[in-house]
């Protein structure tokens, strides 16, 4: 009780939240009077990162840095127009592709979000699109970036619950894919209610300068999941080979990334990616003393009590994770989920943990957007210039869009489970 | 009144685990209901390390620990990884329980605080590989995913063998593409993950046993009294002997449900690996007189 | 005070200076395992290696961002409320961070047991065996060297987290930031 008044008052403080997560291990140490805990914790803490699987957090970083500072994204939306430019409503749905190029090489979605809204919005603004929905577009795109490999969240889920995080990257494939289908049908059903403004074609001479401008570009999501699906390297290696890649794209062919970049890139990757990384040293610790006390155990058996149904369980879940994702964002809010209740949904309901993986991710990334607290939504009002609340509205339909897949993915394990190989 | 806990870093399904309920199960019993073990498996408390250092601290009061991370601390325990020590887990069950053995548990509470209870064994170390193996000269070169301590680092290093580190869960894919052409396993781990789907040449070498020791928190059992010292000590003591039994029980079940798998299956022993044995034991020189020791216990099989 | 402020911002700097450097070393460290494995030539340390060059570079950087408040945090009360009384739960909030650092900084303290090491005449093994503690027996897995160097960034982030969290509180924050907010990870 003591330890749960705490955790919400120094959350609700705004205490950063891996110090709220250490706090309260030491707050439950004190209280449960197992004060030789105390000894444990520094250790804990350390040991929280020494796992191969996070190498992959800064480097994919890194990739998304240095794509930014190499004119990658510029052409790779120029190679989704040739596609589907020419379409009404065609930069919505250059938009919509371009995203999902891009989900394919960035990790996150507030980062592509910035990125991409940074492009996208202005451009259509200044092409007659509403700003607003630009904005809306734009942000229901970047949830792509979680969900299709490579993944920051997936690559701490993987190592919050031990399993192959190759696996979990080509887990997540098609429930993106599916995410981009939805929200390409979104815009093709609002297209009946908005008259978009229409492209002209491009000439041929241009689509084709577009297609080889980009693909020295499109070699860096090759780089990644060809290296993870091919078993060429492991996905931490693939991010390496990857940042390599986006280097040489941006440096010897574009010639638009110089060195004096450099120490700025560096000082973002750092702050970013120890934010980051810390959040998961004091999660350790903090899924340490969970774990030490047994309150995954004693919540397993409440749940057991009120269902033994798998598939309920999962819209617990969902219903549970809808509200987390209110208040708590992405990273932070997988890392209080995932100790607690993997366990439970593996050992109790017999559920593939990378099942179990993709939906809490999926349902997370949604909670980006969701309001109160929804970090990407404030990314995407930030860059774009429009109200939070104005965004909410052109949103709605993509977010129930995205809450349509994630009921499909919680009903049929197969979405997730097919492409894996065993 | 104690609960105690007990960390391993098997998953749940694992004997190991099985065993260490079946020895909470008896503790509780036996005192009447006073005492009980909850059992942390998967890891779910720290790797080894951190376990040990949690038996330490007196957080963690029991453990059932391979004696991988052991030897890094007490070199000696790396005698029991000694390449062709033993060939069968019934051997190594008995040279675990054997005079040389059981005196290096006593090592165990002056140079890591923690009292060792007896051992028990996972099944025997094989050599599983992508690509048929017809001499050991065909494993030069290899890249090959081992455990990453020194007994079988210098194994490898005098095979020839390119040892790289990996994580369990990333072996399966990694065998299917190539990122490691074989792997140092046992026979129950490839069943339960099914390597024989990624990898189909099998060296049935028996060429290490793997022992696993059950371990006491120095600080814990310091605070216990006679009695329950007494309870804790025989009923893990117990547990280990059953274990040790049951891999007797199972290896040739393992051997078979492996060759009916259709991969091909070579058995091999120490002539295979010409001068392998006599270099590695170089490399060991400071526990030479152990070594021989346990060689000769174990000739006197 | 001002003698505080300025530390502190110096320690920042000197702080993700090393994490950048690091993160390269990670990076490095990654494409020669590569390249090494390709060549069939595997070295055994270098997994370890780039691990723990990881862990020191999260670490100083979560020091560091106490100095540039860039951590994560709920933030819907502080925004709700009047600036006023943002300011003074602000003000708690900092102390709260200081008060952590400093138990931290005794734990850790605790673990390395400088005056245990000493009473036994810095020899590991006395020390380990009058203690209980093995911080200082313990070796790396394939590095071959002992633990302990690379424990030390436990030690390093107490210290510089009470440093940042003590000027904090004494002289409040600085509005410097080191970051653009737009990569925001998630
Ligand atoms: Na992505
Ligand atoms: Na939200």
């Amino acid at each position: 009780m003591i330890v749960s008044i705490g955790f919400t008052v120094l959350l609700l403080a705004g205490v950063p939240i891996a110090l709220v997560l250490a706090m309260t291990a030491m707050i439950y140490i004190v209280v449960s009077g197992n004060t030789i805990l105390f000894q444990s914790m520094p250790q804990q803490l350390y040991g929280g990162l020494e796992k191969y699987g996070l190498l992959a957090i800064p480097l994919f970083m890194l990739v998304g840095e240095l794509m930014n500072e190499g004119g990658i994204t510029r052409r790779l939306i120029a190679f989704a127009g040739v596609f589907v430019g020419s379409l009404r409503g065609g930069l919505a749905y250059i938009n919509l592709v371009a995203n999902l190029l891009m989900a394919a090489i960035i990790g996150s979605a507030n980062a592509q979000i910035a990125v991409m809204g940074h492009v996208m919005v202005p451009e259509m603004v200044r092409r007659g699109y509403n700003r607003e929905f630009a904005t809306a577009v734009t942000a229901a795109g970047g949830l792509m970036s979680p969900i299709i490999p490579p993944s920051m969240l997936f690559v701490i889920y993987g190592v919050l619950a031990q399993i192959s995080i190759g696996d979990m990257f080509l887990a997540g494939i098609i429930p993106g894919i599916l995410m981009g289908i939805a929200f390409i049908s979104v815009v093709a059903i609002m297209g009946f209610f908005y008259a978009y403004p229409r492209e002209e074609r491009k000439s041929r001479r241009a689509a084709l300068s577009d297609i080889l401008g980009a693909l020295p570009s499109l070699t860096i999501p090759v780089v990644i999941i060809g290296g993870i699906a091919g078993g060429i390297a492991t996905p931490t290696e693939s991010a390496a080979l990857a940042a390599v890649a986006a280097l040489a794209v941006g440096a010897i062919f574009h010639r638009e990334f110089h060195i004096s970049h450099v120490p700025q890139i560096l000082i973002r990757l750092v702050t970013n990616s120890s934010m980051v990384l810390f959040l998961v040293a004091a999660a350790n610790v903090f899924g340490w003393i969970i774990v030490y006390e047994r309150i995954p155990q004693m919540l397993a058996v409440t749940m057991q009590q009120m269902t033994s149904d798998p598939f309920v369980f999962m819209l617990m879940l969902n219903l549970l994770l809808l509200g987390v994702g209110m208040i708590i964002d992405g990273i932070a809010a997988l890392i209080l989920i995932v100790p607690i209740l993997l366990p439970i949904a593996t050992s109790s309901y017999g559920i593939s943990p990378f099942h179990f993986g993709v939906v809490v991710c999926l349902n997370l990334v949604i909670g980006l957007l969701t309001p109160p607290v929804g970090t990407a939504l404030f990314v995407a009002a930030n860059v774009s210039g429009c109200k939070p609340t104005a965004i909410m509205k052109p949103l709605t339909p993509f977010l129930l869009a995205s809450l349509l897949i994630l009921m499909l993915i919680t009903w049929e394990p197969r979405l997730v489970t097919v492409i894996l190989s065993q | 009144a104690k609960d105690f806990r007990l960390g391993t870093i098997v998953p749940a399904g694992h004997f190991w685990s099985k065993y260490a309920t079946a020895m909470g199960e008896a503790i509780k019993e036996q005192s009447g209901g006073a005492h009980t073990v909850t059992v942390f498996p998967s890891g779910q408390l720290g790797d080894e390390s951190q376990m040990v250092q949690q038996l330490q601290s007196g957080a963690l009061d029991m453990a059932f620990l391979t004696i991988a991370d052991v030897s890094n601390r007490i070199p000696a325990f790396g005698a029991l990884y000694a390449p062709f020590l033993v060939d069968n887990v019934g051997d190594g069950a008995k040279l675990l329980k054997g005079e040389t053995a059981q005196k290096l548990l006593e090592e165990l509470p002056g140079k890591m605080g923690v009292l060792g209870m007896g051992y028990g064994i996972a099944a025997m170390r094989q050599m599983l590989s992508t690509t048929p193996i017809e001499t050991s000269a065909d494993l030069a070169g290899k890249k090959m995913r081992i455990t990453p301590f020194k007994p079988f680092r210098d194994l490898y290093n005098i095979i020839g063998i390119a040892p790289t580190p990996m994580p369990l869960p990333d072996v399966y894919d990694a065998l299917a593409n190539g990122q490691v052409d074989a792997i140092d396993v046992d026979l129950e781990l490839i069943m339960n993950f099914r390597f024989d789907q990624r990898a189909k040449h099998l060296l049935l070498t028996n060429h290490a046993m793997f022992p696993m020791v059950g371990l006491v928190s120095g600080r814990v059992w310091a605070e216990l009294s006679e009695e329950d010292r007494k309870l804790v000590g025989d009923n893990m003591a117990k547990a280990l002997d059953d274990l040790l039994a049951e891999y007797g029980r199972l290896e040739p079940e393992l051997v078979s449900q492996v060759k009916a798998t259709g991969i091909e299956v070579k058995e091999v022993g120490p002539e295979f690996f010409p001068g392998v044995v006599e270099k590695w034991e170089e490399t060991w020189k400071d526990q030479k007189p152990l070594i021989d020791r346990l060689r000769a216990e174990a000739a006197a099989m | 005070m001002l003698f505080l402020t300025r530390a502190s911002k110096i320690l920042a700097k000197a702080e993700l200076t090393a994490a950048g450097i690091l993160s390269v070393a990670v990076t490095a460290l990654i494409l020669l395992n590569v390249i090494t494995r390709t060549l069939g030539e595997s070295l055994f340390w270098v997994d370890e290696a780039a691990i723990s060059a990881m862990v020191w570079m999260a670490f100083l950087g979560a020091s560091a961002s106490l100095h540039y408040g860039t951590s994560v945090s709920v933030t819907l009360l502080p925004d709700a409320l009047s600036t006023g009384i943002a300011k003074v739960l602000g003000k708690l909030v900092d102390i709260a961070v200081l008060v952590f650092a400093c138990i931290f900084l005794w734990l850790t303290f605790k673990w390395f047991d400088p005056i245990g090491l000493a009473k036994a005449d810095f020899s590991f093994q006395k020390f380990s065996a009058s203690t209980y503690n093995f911080i200082y027996s313990e070796t790396t897995t394939t590095l071959g060297i002992p633990k302990f160097w690379l424990w030390l960034v436990m030690p390093v982030f107490a210290i510089n987290s009470t440093i940042h969290s003590l000027a904090n509180v004494l002289a409040g924050k600085p509005v410097e930031t080191p970051v653009s907010t737009l990569a925001n990870p998630d």
